[in-house]
């Protein structure tokens, strides 16, 4: 347990005082920010014209009313998508870090197991993730208070919240294989290409309407109101490609050679 | 003696290509192994393979008697290392750096990190970034982390890289101290040939994967080959008369005269004694021993093996 302790505490270090950390948090600032620039846009859509390209994006996207329920269905969207990305992201730098830094020798030969390093840096991956989706929920409700939409109740805020959980612990659960990849590719690019293509894939399925049964569409069919159900199918294939990620990445660091 | 290192048979591909071969050592406790080899070798890949870092293709490796293989994690309690060029945190400073290593060392006193920067000396840097480190710097925190939690065993893959002159004799001094006063074994490699016959009490030459020759540092001036260079007022008279009295004499490279013979390297006198008498006072006289760098490419070449 002490290791494990040691573990968490110094993958906590090498994030805190890391740029990318700060970079991630404004990311997930500006991002409900934009959305709620949409939201302002479409409540005063005069302004659209004068804004061009947002004023644009506003009325394509089709947000209805400015009121909070559109707008907490815009955040679950962007929350689903931007997360995939955003997520991916972080789990390619926790773990691609330590090859692309020359790091990975340092950690390999201590006492200190390599599985508990490899959970340490999943732990830090959720909880680095979960407070980047509080930080997008949080300040998409500052901003939607600011920018003052219609339709507010303290019940909405919980209702959406809980959804907003749920989506965000379903994308998180995907940050696995992108982790394995991190290992296998030794580095950011190879999770990366992983994420762009899994992000395709999952466009491609929902078209086809696949979504239900590709892990990385089903945050966000999700995160949308549809007519397709996610059934217990669903929600299997999602743990089996988490339970996969984390159990590949696992022996891909006790087994594999490291260079 | 116990061990502490001990390979057999131990063989790595990558490929086809086979960067070890058969290799089997033994590191007994205490003692200093240079292991010496040309770029590309097998020395790194030997420590990796000694560190679990990378699994052998075949052949085993054993550390204070324990296989080395993926779940056996006590024997690096005891076992500080170097891999070739060190890298620590960028983001970090070294006091941050190092205190991860501690922590992950579950060492309890939290005064070793202070006390490992001021026998690095890297008090002035210790609250530097890593990345705004010089490669010297650097390359004394790698040590520092090798070196934090008094290990019974070092393994370092060419610590003295990136030091300035004052540095290497620096650490080879620590290093003497470590094994000589401490007991710590230490199995070092480094193509700094001469650095390492100046304190490793055993040497074993690695080329092309394979363990060539293994030879105590004691014995090392026994194989070492001497030459008497000596030069003479008139140079051919000399080489006439050397030549009379049985002695193969010729020109170095530097245009000086050489005589390979053993008596000639143990009785320069003699030699010195008939120049005299001859009329040809040597202007210059003086015995040469090979160094470890030369004895190394020779045993080479000898072995067949292209440098």
């Amino acid at each position: 347990m002490r290791n494990m302790l040691a573990a968490i505490w110094a993958e906590y270090m090498k994030i805190r005082k890391s740029r990318i950390f700060w970079i991630m948090l404004l990311f997930f600032i500006f991002i409900p920010f934009m959305m709620a620039l949409l939201m302002f846009v479409q409540k005063y859509p005069e302004l659209s014209s004068k804004l061009g390209m947002i004023g644009t994006k506003a009325t394509l996207l089709r947000l209805g009313e400015a009121n909070w329920p559109n707008y907490f269905g815009l955040l679950f969207q962007t929350s689903a998508a931007i997360g995939l990305i955003g997520f991916g992201f972080i789990t390619s730098w926790v773990f691609g870090r330590e090859y692309a830094d020359y790091t990975i020798k340092d950690i390999l030969a201590l006492p200190v197991s390599r599985s508990y390093i490899v959970i340490a840096k999943f732990i830090l991956v959720i909880v680095w993730c979960l407070l980047l989706s509080f930080i997008l929920f949080a300040f998409g409700i500052i901003f939607g208070r600011v920018i003052d939409l219609s339709d507010w109740s303290i019940e909405l805020v919980f209702r959406s919240g809980y959804k907003y959980l749920l989506i965000t612990l379903l994308t998180v659960s995907l940050c696995t294989p992108v982790a394995f990849f991190a290992s296998f590719g030794r580095g950011y690019l190879l999770p990366i290409g992983f994420v762009i293509l899994t992000l395709i894939i999952a466009n491609f399925t929902g078209l086809v309407g696949l979504g239900p049964y590709f892990p990385w569409a089903i945050p966000g069919i999700y995160s949308v109101p549809s007519d397709i159900q996610l059934g217990t199918i669903s929600i299997l294939i999602l743990f089996l490609t988490c339970i996969l990620g984390l159990i590949g990445t696992i022996i891909w660091w006790r087994h594999a050679d490291h260079k | 003696m116990t061990d502490i290192i001990k390979t057999e048979n131990l063989t790595k591909y990558f490929g086809k290509v086979r960067a070890v071969s058969d290799l089997s050592i033994k590191v007994r406790k205490g003692e200093i192994y240079g292991f010496l080899g040309l770029n590309g070798a097998g020395k790194t890949t030997t420590i990796r393979l000694l560190l679990g870092i990378i699994r052998p293709s075949s052949g085993v490796s054993f550390i204070f008697g324990k296989q080395v293989k993926p779940g056996i994690n006590d024997i690096w309690n005891k076992t500080g290392y170097l891999v070739e060029i060190p890298y620590s945190y960028p983001d970090l400073t070294v006091r941050e750096n190092l205190e991860i290593i501690r922590r992950l060392r579950s060492i309890n006193e939290k005064d070793v990190v202070d006390s490992i920067i001021t026998k690095l000396k890297l008090g002035e840097h210790s609250d530097k970034l890593v990345k705004n480190l010089s490669q010297g710097n650097a390359q004394r925190l790698g040590l520092a982390k090798a070196f934090i939690h008094n290990p019974e065993l070092l393994i370092l893959d060419e610590p003295a890289n990136g030091l300035d002159p004052a540095g290497i004799v620096e650490i080879r001094e620590l290093l003497h101290d470590l094994a000589y006063n401490k007991g710590v074994t230490i199995f070092i490699s480094s193509h700094i040939l001469d650095e390492i016959s100046k304190f490793a009490s055993k040497i074993g030459i690695i080329h092309e994967g394979r363990l060539i020759q293994e030879i105590d540092t004691e014995k090392l001036g026994n194989l070492f080959e001497k030459r008497l260079l000596l030069n003479s007022i008139n140079n051919k008279s000399a080489i006439a008369l050397l030549i009379k009295n049985n002695y193969s004499v010729k020109f170095n490279e530097d245009g000086i005269l050489e005589i390979k013979s053993e008596s000639a390297c143990k009785n320069p006198e003699d030699v010195a004694t008939l120049l005299v008498n001859a009329g040809l006072p040597p202007t210059l006289l003086k015995v040469e021993e090979e160094d470890l760098e030369s004895y190394f490419l020779r045993t080479i070449s000898m072995k067949g093996f292209n440098i």
